[in-house]
Formats: C-alpha cells, sequence, structure tokens
C-alpha cells in the first residue's frame, strides 16, 4: 500500500511540474542552431551595424618586404 | 591585399555550404558559443573563432596527425637554420622572445588556409564559409609566400616572365605543392629534406630517360639543377632586422630586395639532388637580425651559408642561359662569385662560392 502511494504522489509530482513548465529542455531542433547562427551572419546590413572594429595591431615602423 | 572590414569578415553572402557535410554539422560543434541566446554579446560567449585542429581531428584525423608534423605548424624550418647558427631557442631565451614575437604568426592551421584568409593578413571568410579541399592559391598560398615565390610565379616582376607551369597551364599552386603541405609523420628541417618533395621529374621523367638529340641534357642531366638552365633572375632580400617599436608592437625592416640568378655550388648536395651547380637565393637574414634582442645571438652564423639552395618559380623553356653552350660557359656573370658575396658573409658562404666556372666551349 505504501508503495502504491509513493508512486502516486510521485506521479502527482511530475504532472505538476510538466504542467508548471519545468519540464527539462529537449534542446533546439537539429538545424535550429545552424539558422540562428546564419541569420545573422548573412545578414549585411546587420553585420555592418554590429561588427566591433579591431584595433590593427600592425607596427608602422615596419618596412621592406616580408 | 587590402584586408577586408570586420564585417566582411564573417559575412556568409551565400548558404549554400549548409548542404554539404560540413554545413548539416552545425556551427556550435565546431566554433561554441550559444546558439539559443538573442543577443550577440551572449551567443558569443566561449566563442571559438579558429577551430581548427581539435575540430577537424574529429572526422579528419589521419590529416590532422600529419599535420602537426608538417612546415606550416611547427616552423621547424625556422627553428632548424637559427638552432643550426647557434641560436638558443630554449623557452625564455632571447632569440626565444624574437621568434614568439617575429616568426610564431607563420603557424598556419587548418582554416587559415581551407576557408579563411590567414591571420597573418588579417583573416576573413573566403567564399562564405565553403570549405575547400584545395586551397585558394590568391587568397591563401600566396597571401603569404607572395613577396618571392608569388611574384615570380605570376611574372609580377617587371622585365621578368611568369611561370610557363602558370601561362601555359594555368596550374595552381597544389597542383605540385600537395601532400608535403600536410606534412608526412617526421619532422623535416626544411622543405627540401621533407620526404614527399616536389620534383620537377615527377611530372618530367622522360626528360631524365630520353636525352636523344638534347645534347644539353645529354651532357647536363644530373650535375646541374634542373633551374640553373630553366629558371631566369629571382628575388634576393637583404639586411632583415626585426624589433619592438615605440608601441611594443613586432616590426621589422629590410634592404630592398633584388633581383638576381646566381648559380652556385649545391649546399645540400644528396642522392635525391645530386646537382653540382644549383641556383642560390640569398636569405633575407643576416648576423644582426635578432640584435634588438641581444647582441650575437647566432653566433655560429658562419657555419651556414646565406644563399641557400633555391628553386625559383620562373621556369621557362628558353633562357638566356641556355641559348647556347657560351651563354653560360666562361660568362662569370652568372655565378657566384666571392665578389657578389658582401664581406661580412663570405666565411659563410665559402662552400657555396664558384671557384672554377666553366671554360668556353
Amino acid at each position: 500500500m505504501k508503495r502504491v502511494s509513493f508512486a502516486v504522489v510521485g506521479l502527482a509530482l511530475l504532472a505538476a511540474l510538466v504542467l508548471s513548465g519545468c519540464a527539462v529542455s529537449p534542446g533546439p531542433p537539429a538545424g535550429e542552431e545552424v539558422s540562428t547562427c546564419v541569420t545573422c551572419h548573412s545578414d549585411k546590413d546587420l553585420l555592418q551595424e554590429t561588427a566591433s572594429v579591431v584595433e590593427e595591431e600592425v607596427s608602422e615602423a615596419t618596412s621592406g618586404e616580408g | 591585399m587590402p584586408p577586408l572590414e570586420e564585417w566582411e569578415k564573417v559575412y556568409l553572402k551565400n548558404t549554400s555550404f549548409l548542404e554539404d557535410a560540413h554545413g548539416k554539422v552545425g556551427c556550435v560543434i565546431c566554433h561554441g558559443g550559444d546558439s539559443s541566446a538573442g543577443e550577440k554579446d551572449d551567443a558569443h560567449v566561449g566563442i571559438i573563432a579558429d577551430p581548427s585542429e581539435e575540430s577537424c581531428a574529429i572526422c579528419h584525423s589521419e590529416i590532422t596527425l600529419l599535420h602537426e608534423t608538417s612546415l606550416h605548424a611547427t616552423l621547424s624550418g625556422f627553428m632548424s637554420k637559427l638552432e643550426a647558427r647557434g641560436g638558443d631557442l630554449s623557452e625564455g631565451s632571447a632569440l626565444d622572445e624574437a621568434f614568439n614575437n617575429h616568426c610564431q604568426q607563420c603557424h598556419t592551421t587548418c582554416g587559415q588556409c581551407h576557408i579563411s584568409r590567414p591571420d597573418e593578413l588579417g583573416g576573413g571568410l573566403i567564399s562564405s564559409h565553403v570549405i575547400k579541399a584545395t586551397p585558394s592559391m590568391q587568397y591563401n598560398c600566396v597571401a603569404c609566400h607572395g613577396a618571392r615565390v608569388g611574384d615570380e610565379y605570376l611574372g609580377n616582376n617587371t622585365g621578368i616572365p611568369a611561370d610557363v607551369h602558370w601561362t601555359q597551364e594555368t596550374m595552381t599552386c597544389a597542383r605540385c605543392h600537395g601532400q608535403e603541405l600536410h606534412g608526412t609523420g617526421e619532422i623535416a628541417s626544411d622543405r627540401y629534406s621533407n620526404t614527399v618533395s616536389v620534383k620537377c621529374e615527377d611530372c618530367h621523367a622522360d626528360v631524365l630517360t630520353d636525352t636523344a638529340g638534347n645534347p644539353q641534357h645529354e651532357q647536363h642531366i644530373g650535375d646541374l639543377q634542373c633551374q640553373v638552365c630553366h629558371s631566369v633572375a629571382y628575388k634576393n632580400c637583404y639586411g632583415c632586422h626585426v624589433a619592438l617599436d615605440e608601441e611594443g608592437l613586432p616590426c621589422r625592416t629590410s634592404e630592398p630586395s633584388q633581383l638576381q640568378f646566381e648559380i652556385g655550388y649545391n649546399p645540400i648536395q644528396s642522392a635525391d639532388r645530386p646537382y653540382k651547380y644549383v641556383v642560390l637565393r640569398h636569405v633575407p637574414t643576416c648576423a644582426g637580425t635578432c640584435d634588438y634582442y641581444g647582441s650575437n645571438l647566432m653566433p655560429d652564423f658562419d657555419t651556414v651559408s646565406t644563399w641557400k639552395y633555391a628553386t625559383p618559380h620562373n621556369i621557362q623553356l628558353h633562357t638566356p642561359q641556355n641559348e647556347s653552350c657560351n651563354s653560360c660557359h666562361g660568362n662569370e656573370d652568372l655565378f657566384l662569385t666571392e665578389d657578389d658575396i658582401l664581406a661580412e658573409e663570405r666565411e659563410a658562404n665559402r662552400g657555396v662560392i664558384v671557384i672554377d666556372i666553366p671554360d668556353p666551349q
């Protein structure tokens, strides 16, 4: 009887968790991560707007061929 | 080659690469980051711009393992020459600091040949992240090897024709330089000691076996390196000095290069390269190249010639020196003699200076 009670309580708690939106996320469907990155990286205007300017670390004292 | 704008470096003009095997695995598996984040900064936490070896090895371990031994990965070509001149490259030494500041950037990764421009040239995607099995000659090979080999091959030196392999067959670098670029599993001290180094006879085997009717070949095969007769003037560099500028950034200066053609004795004579005479190119290095970091950092400078075995990439069927026997025989201008060498470098080059110029016929 005790075991049945535990099982019923456990199932009830699980149902409550799922209904309250606390279920473990299954992760993004296959391909979603690609499209998320690609959406931004194929948007020329967005990239121009948001690209970080990286300081050029090339010395002006360099001369000659290399 | 002008650098790309920052946004261009990561711009996917087309997304066709998503259809191939590399595109289908998704971005995060190689580049990390958080593809579920809505903001740029959050999405880029932990991002790996150039995943290369670690990621490529998942599927291409047979290549990445070899690559670890390649000259592109180890830079052993630089190291072996510095050590041969008595240089101390142990961790923390003055020469080690110079090496890390000025030589280490020539290291290249999988991605810097197959996906993007090399870091040394500012990086940036070449064809919207298409993974090119054969690197771009323009944006990869010549991007780093442009000043000497690239300019010779493409005919960019005024008055000097381009290589016939380019003008007649449009052969790109990878047509000849294949496996050697990925290494062999053994660390070579330079590209000529690489066991899979390319040779002219790999394609032109008949030249060695069928010399009938070609008196020059009959007479000189095995004694002269092919380039002695079939290359023309090539670039020689002098007096490279490395330092840090006022802001602590690595910089270098060198004297103007010179277009010269110099035949000398073979400094690396072997069964594979038995020639007595070869063409020699002056290395940019001089005894004081690293003086900024300390004095006499190459104490045995004189033990290695500064005119090294060369394979100029401007091959021609007909050249000034192969017009007739006496175009070369007795023509002192073609040979590296003591007068051609800086006084302070004569001792280092004693073994390659020609002392018996062939007599006129």
